[in-house]
């Protein structure tokens, strides 16, 4: 019997609204379509049980907050009897306008610790802007809910570089969700994904794109978090660690800071994952493969007893090497020579050697005999590092 | 069939008057082709021909047709292509025949290549059938096209038949006239067989497919026969006619035109303008043509730089068919291998462009066109450049001659003033302005080639909304003050850009190249400089601004695969890049620039 998978990602495909620049798999749905996609998602907890004693567990959609206090029950006791529960890290991503106190403590309870909101923006007009559903307002009173419901561990995802938003909405917008005291933040730049309402407004030539304001955001970004104590951790990620004990000895500096999500930096170093729901991706065993992002397809699938995958692939040994190169990089940390040995059989000195000069030539990235990780420059251009270390 | 019982004629016009149109008539009405099978534009056979509805091969046909008199003749047309660039298919055609049907649209009169077309056929002493053709269309202008004919070309208008070949009006009066006016082939007088080769083909059961137009003696399989130019004696296979399919004869007599196989495989061994004569009892050579070169160089390369031995094979097969068609290899830093490409002119230019994207599904980029250049070198030798990344240094040139030709225009004469300033723009020298009637002038001017080259004929449709048409003939070279425009990205030459321009307009050009260069060619992590230079000097400069980012910031598990395929796509794209110095350029980007030139 190999090892269990230690990491475990369940999609929801619900939203109430679809938001204008989301490109997710996720669509409003009615209770029965809800029911019926709990009763397929315990079918496919079943199905991976033996193999699956996740460590990190993460809630993403969609929505998963959308599930009513009835619907958690059914999930989270479905995940109790097959021996899912219990994940050092439980995250669980939530929409502002979809938080009760009810769903705080049942979650809580039973063992989700870490929920992920879903903010974006603290301004009214770009939250309408962005077709998001809820309100400012909402914003703090979730936060409070989940304080109040014991969460201490709050990430808030938050977007720039949003059309219509300027550099002092952005700057307000981060100190007040500094403000709020949260350990966690992820704050990305839109992106104009294909078939969303944004894509079609930005080749309609409706939205000017301002690269010297992104990128203004963006270093706003990195001095006001690491201002607040924050540090960066991966392109778009940012954590606290603990307080130190203030008698104790100074603590050397870990490689990632203590709130850092685990669970997506399983990814980044190329970890083996489930992924359950329709759409979500897991890695299992040198298999890529990923469910259909269609929720009847799935929910017809699981009914017959079977895993609902539109794809399956597993890379060649060189390829998965390089895509383990290229997404390593986003992190700060970047990849220790002796890890990425161990996790692809190759050796990134002698098959990159070029790339890595290139890197260093470019000033984009740093080489110590430990590790290689990407600078400050050179995380901004973490796309093109990223093309150099693929290998066909 | 008697020679007194043959006509031979082609049709002559400006292009879109009518021929093809008319000719469709004239082969329902002898019955040659069969109502049913009757398709518009019927001997427009090529796809190319049939979509742009243009004519570009000279078709010959042979119809039979019992007139009003009661006796049988038959008769040999030829239809033509109107456009310029195909003028040596005219010419050679109209060496074919006793006559030619002139047809002048109703509606628009006689334009530029009316004229030049008539010219051809009187410098052969042809007998001239004017016919006035669209008379149903609602603006038809009857009395005025008469009146042109008289004034402009010095045709008596009172023989002129109106026709319609749209709505089969006065078809059987041209029939009749043609069997009347136009005078039956007559013998050499020589002791033996006499034929001119005014056009071949190639067949791939065949081999070459020679048309041929009897002047003297016969011509029947199993002949053993000569072709002076080539030197090759030949033992004929096969002869026949079109109608307008090719079909075989037992001989093709004196006066007669069709076709003769030998089973020869090389177009090359076979001379347009050739005489057939006897193998044992050669008689004297026919007149020939006069050679045709091409005019407009442009390299032709492959997209992707796998298909450059089927592009080679491609342009190969085309010139089978088009001995116009020249082509050698060059190489560009930029673009890979590809093939420095003769044309007769710039349509020409663009049907062998399309044709080998269309016939032989080929991806293919062109570099901008160029005419021929003479460079008198300091040494006292003459160099003849087709391409200008290989002008001469500028040190060993004594001077640059550019070709010349005299071109006419004709034009509604409220449009004088602007066609005399486009005339200047384009360096031109006007020599003289006629009044052709009320309405229209005609613009005599001596200009330099390749100012004609890419928009001249376009300009002037726009300039007279459609009702001013041009015409031209090389007249030779005169020494110009021509400068080597080069477009540089970061100092690196991209010859694919480089041009010769006449040192007035070299800034002009140089700023909107680097304009266009600078729209095309994407923003990468360091800053670009696009420089024009001329003659080694700087005259224009573009700057494309540093990419500060490149990367969409989020990533999670489930994005890892879509994010990596899209990423590989990226990479892959960068292959098919050309870079230049340190530049990556998108093949697009050069297509981009080379169409809008
Ligand atoms: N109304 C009208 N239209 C005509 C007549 N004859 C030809 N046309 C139209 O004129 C256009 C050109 O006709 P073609 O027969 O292709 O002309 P062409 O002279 O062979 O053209 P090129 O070979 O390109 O020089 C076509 O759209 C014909 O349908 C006519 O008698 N009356
Ligand atoms: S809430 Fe999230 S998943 Fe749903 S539509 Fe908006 S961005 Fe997409
Ligand atoms: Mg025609």
């Amino acid at each position: 019997m190999s090892e269990p998978v230690r990491s475990l990602y369940v999609h929801v495909p619900f939203c109430a609204h679809k938001c204008e620049y989301c490109a997710f798999y996720s669509a409003p749905a009615s209770g029965d379509q809800i029911n019926r996609y709990v009763a397929a998602l315990v079918r496919e907890f079943e199905l991976i049980a033996g193999g699956c004693r996740p460590d990190t567990l993460f809630f993403g959609g969609g929505t998963p907050s959308l599930l009513t206090l009835r619907q958690w029950e059914t999930v989270l006791e479905a995940m109790r009897r097959c021996g899912l529960t219990g994940a050092a890290e439980w995250t669980v991503e939530c929409n502002p306008a979809t938080v009760s106190a009810d769903k705080a403590r049942l979650l809580r309870d039973a063992g989700v610790n870490r929920i992920s909101m879903g903010v974006q923006s603290l301004d009214e007009t770009l939250l309408d802007r962005l077709g998001r559903v809820h309100s400012r307002d909402m914003v703090f009173r979730s936060y409070d809910i989940l304080r109040g419901a014991g969460f201490t561990n709050v990430n808030i995802d938050l977007m720039f570089a949003i059309p219509g938003q300027t550099l002092d909405i952005w700057r307000q917008t981060l100190h007040e969700a500094l403000a709020l005291g949260t350990h966690h933040l992820s704050c990305y730049e839109v992106i104009y994904e294909e078939d969303t309402p944004l894509f079609h407004q930005l080749q309609k030539g409706e939205i000017d794109v301002d690269e010297d304001l992104a990128c203004a955001m963006y270093d706003e970004l990195l001095d006001a978090t690491a201002a607040a104590g924050f540090r960066q951790y991966e392109i778009a990620n940012f954590a606290r660690s603990m307080p130190s004990d203030p008698g104790g000895s100074q603590p050397t500096v870990s490689e990632w800071p203590d709130y850092a999500c685990r669970h997506n930096i399983n990814y980044w170093r190329g970890g083996d994952s489930h992924g359950l729901g329709p759409s979500a991706s897991e890695y299992v065993g040198g298999v890529r493969s990923r469910n259909w992002s269609n929720t009847t397809l799935y929910c017809e699938q699981l009914e017959k007893g079977r895993r609902a995958k539109e794809f399956a692939e597993a890379l060649e040994p060189l390829a998965r090497a390089g895509e383990l190169a290229a997404f390593g990089l986003r992190t700060t940390p970047g990849w220790p020579f002796d890890l990425f040995k161990q996790r692809s059989g190759f050796d990134l000195r002698t098959g990159w050697h070029d790339d890595i000069h290139r890197l260093i030539e470019r000033g984009w990235g740093v080489q110590t005999d430990e590790r290689l990780y990407l600078t400050r420059t050179g995380l901004r251009f973490a796309d093109a590092a990223a093309e150099m270390f693929l290998r066909p | 069939m008697d020679a007194a019982h043959i006509r031979n004629f082609s049709i002559i016009a400006h292009i879109d008057h009518g021929k093809t149109t008319l000719s469709d008539r004239l082969l329902q009405r002898t019955g040659t082709v069969a109502d049913r099978d009757m398709q518009e534009q019927h001997l427009d056979a090529m796809d190319l021909e049939k979509e742009r509805g243009i004519t570009i091969k000279a078709h010959p046909v042979t119809m039979y047709y019992t007139a009003k008199n009661g006796e049988k003749y038959e008769l040999n047309l030829i239809d033509t292509p109107g456009h310029v660039d195909f003028a040596y298919e005219v010419s050679r055609s109209l060496s074919a025949c006793e006559g030619a049907l002139l047809i002048v649209d109703a509606a628009q009169g006689v334009e530029a290549q009316t004229v030049a077309n008539l010219h051809l056929a009187m410098k052969q002493n042809l007998e001239i059938i004017p016919v006035i053709n669209k008379i149903d269309l609602p603006h038809a202008d009857i009395p005025q096209a008469k009146q042109q004919l008289e004034d402009i070309l010095a045709i008596p208008a009172e023989h002129a038949v109106l026709a319609s070949a749209k709505e089969g009006i006065g078809i059987e009066e041209i029939l009749e006239t043609i069997v009347e006016r136009i005078p039956p082939p007559k013998p050499t007088g020589e002791k033996s067989l006499q034929a001119l080769i005014f056009d071949s083909y190639f067949d791939t059961y065949k081999g070459v497919v020679i048309l041929v137009r009897v002047f003297n003696g016969e011509l029947r399989a199993g002949m053993m026969v000569k072709m002076p130019h080539s030197g090759k004696t030949v033992e004929i296979k096969e002869v026949g006619s079109f109608n307008p399919k090719p079909y075989t004869r037992p001989k093709l007599e004196v006066g007669e035109t069709g076709y003769m196989t030998a089973n020869i495989k090389s177009p090359r061994e076979v001379k347009v303008g050739d005489t057939v004569l006897d193998s044992k009892n050669p008689a004297s050579v026919l007149p020939g043509f006069k050679e045709i070169h091409p005019m407009v160089f442009s390299g032709i390369y492959p997209i992707n730089t796998g298909d450059y031995e089927q592009l080679k094979v491609s342009i190969a097969k085309l010139q089978l068919n088009d001995s116009a068609l020249t082509f050698q290899i060059e190489s560009s830093a930029a673009l890979g291998f590809g093939y420095r490409c003769g044309f007769l002119g710039l349509l020409h230019m663009e049907i062998v462009q399309e044709r080998l994207r269309r016939e032989f599904n080929l991806d293919i980029i062109a570099t901008y066109p160029s005419v021929v250049y003479r460079v008198q070198m300091t040494d006292g030798t003459m160099k003849e450049v087709d391409n200008p990344a290989f002008l001469p240094e500028a040190s060993y040139i004594e001077e640059i001659q550019e070709p010349i030709v005299k071109a006419f225009v004709i034009c509604p004469g409220t449009n004088i003033g602007d066609m005399m300033a486009l005339i200047s723009e384009k360096r031109g020298i006007i020599q003289t302005t006629e009044t052709l009637d009320t309405r229209r002038v005609m613009l005599t001017c001596k200009i330099p080639m390749n100012e004609i080259l890419i928009d001249f004929h376009d300009r002037i449709k726009s300039i007279t909304r459609g009702y001013g048409s041009m015409d031209y003939e090389p007249i030779g070279y005169e020494a110009s003050d021509m400068a080597k425009l080069d477009m540089m990205v970061n100092g690196e030459v991209m010859d694919a850009f480089s041009s010769l321009v006449h040192r007035s307009k070299a800034e002009n050009r140089g700023r909107l190249l680097a304009s266009k260069l600078k729209e095309v060619i994407p923003r990468q992590q360091f800053q670009i400089a696009i420089q024009a230079s001329v003659g080694g000097k700087f005259v224009a400069r573009e700057t494309i601004s540093a990419m500060r980012k490149d990367v969409t910031a989020k990533c999670y598990g489930g994005d890892i695969s879509r994010k990596r395929k899209l990423l590989e796509k990226q990479k892959e794209g960068k292959k098919r890049m050309k870079a230049i110095g340190s530049v990556d350029i998108p093949q697009e980007a050069f297509i981009e620039v080379l169409k809008t030139n």
